[in-house]
């Protein structure tokens, strides 16, 4: 039973992302950055197939009430699942595998992290559609963490401009925070870049990124 | 006589060495220009590619070969496919890629 909810809800989460591919093309390297107030990370990684990559990365994050935080850092490996290629859309199935260490300022040294997760995601021109859900365990740690997000372009652009999108975020993040992080953001995609900026309900400005090379 | 025909095979000289060969695919998948960047890299990496264009809306990847060279088709098959994407049609057309640019442009006005 806890199994098939913890498969549910991978799938659920995984409902959502096609722009936000979390590896580029073959032979690429691709930089992210997520910051907020109570979160911020950043990665790199390199892709050695179509299909498979590996990075490093580092996150903090602050609970609600800011008397919690959390460091990690890890290795990672990224990959392309399940590819459908439709007439006018995308649908992916990835896998992540996180592998590092955590810290806290509620425990002292840092403990061995292994954090496995699952994207889903749907895309066409102009809808965007993603779910990510990632278990973050080490001993007596359970940060597990769920994202949906939806979003639409405003319109069709040629493949050199910018396109503007309109993309809204449900994140929770289990012992951090109690409360869904609800965030509306505008998304800017040129063909090697894009950026995110937002802010959620209690008014905490958001900026996202990626880039690739 | 001889002169003319001398000027008349120049001309047609000329005429074929500026004909343009562009292979265009229809590919399935390609809805995003963060992920379908992969695909141009390559193809213009390649060493008989003049332009490349990609479409989007339309699910349209053009190559223009340089004067005089040959296009290979199958290596920019298996490029896109290798990219994650379906190639569903492979054409040869003599339009530039400049020309499929501004005709996808005057089609949506």
């Amino acid at each position: 039973m806890k199994l098939r909810r913890a498969a549910a809800a991978l799938l659920l989460a995984a409902a959502g992302a096609a722009q936000g591919a979390p590896m580029g093309f073959k032979d690429s390297q691709m930089a992210m950055g997520d910051f907020g107030p109570r979160w911020r990370e950043a990665w790199v990684n390199h892709a050695f197939t179509a299909r498979d990559a590996i990075g490093v990365g580092g996150l903090t994050m602050r609970s609600d009430d800011d008397r919690l935080s959390r460091e990690v850092a890890e290795a990672t490996y990224t990959r392309l699942v399940h590819r459908v290629n439709l007439p006018h859309a995308q649908a992916n199935a990835w896998f992540v595998m996180g592998l590092g260490g955590i810290r806290g300022n509620d425990f002292g040294g840092t403990r061995t992290l292994l954090a496995p997760g699952l994207q889903l995601d749907y895309e066409t021109t102009r809808v965007y559609v993603a779910a990510f859900a990632r278990l973050y365990r080490a001993d007596d740690l359970n940060h597990d963490y769920a994202a949906l997000r939806a979003g639409f372009s405003f319109y069709e652009v040629e493949y050199e401009q910018t396109q503007p999108w309109l993309v809204l975020e449900a994140r929770r993040m289990r012992g951090l925070s109690e409360q869904i992080e609800w965030t509306p953001m505008l998304r800017f995609i040129n063909k090697s870049w894009f950026v995110e900026a937002g802010a959620n309900q209690d008014g905490d400005a958001r900026f996202n990124f990626m880039y690739i090379l | 006589m001889k002169h003319t025909l001398i000027l008349l095979a120049a001309l047609l000289a000329a005429g074929a060495a500026q004909a343009v060969t562009t292979t265009k695919l229809t590919v399935n998948g390609m809805v995003c220009a963060f992920c379908a960047q992969g695909i141009e890299k390559k193809l213009k990496a390649m060493p008989a590619t003049e332009a490349v264009y990609v479409n989007l809306a339309d699910k349209v990847v053009a190559v223009q070969a340089k004067d005089g060279q040959t296009l290979d088709v199958d290596k920019i098959r298996a490029e896109v496919k290798d990219a994650g994407y379906d190639v569903v049609k492979v054409e040869t057309v003599a339009d530039t890629v400049d020309a499929m640019r501004s005709a996808a442009k005057a089609g949506k006005q």
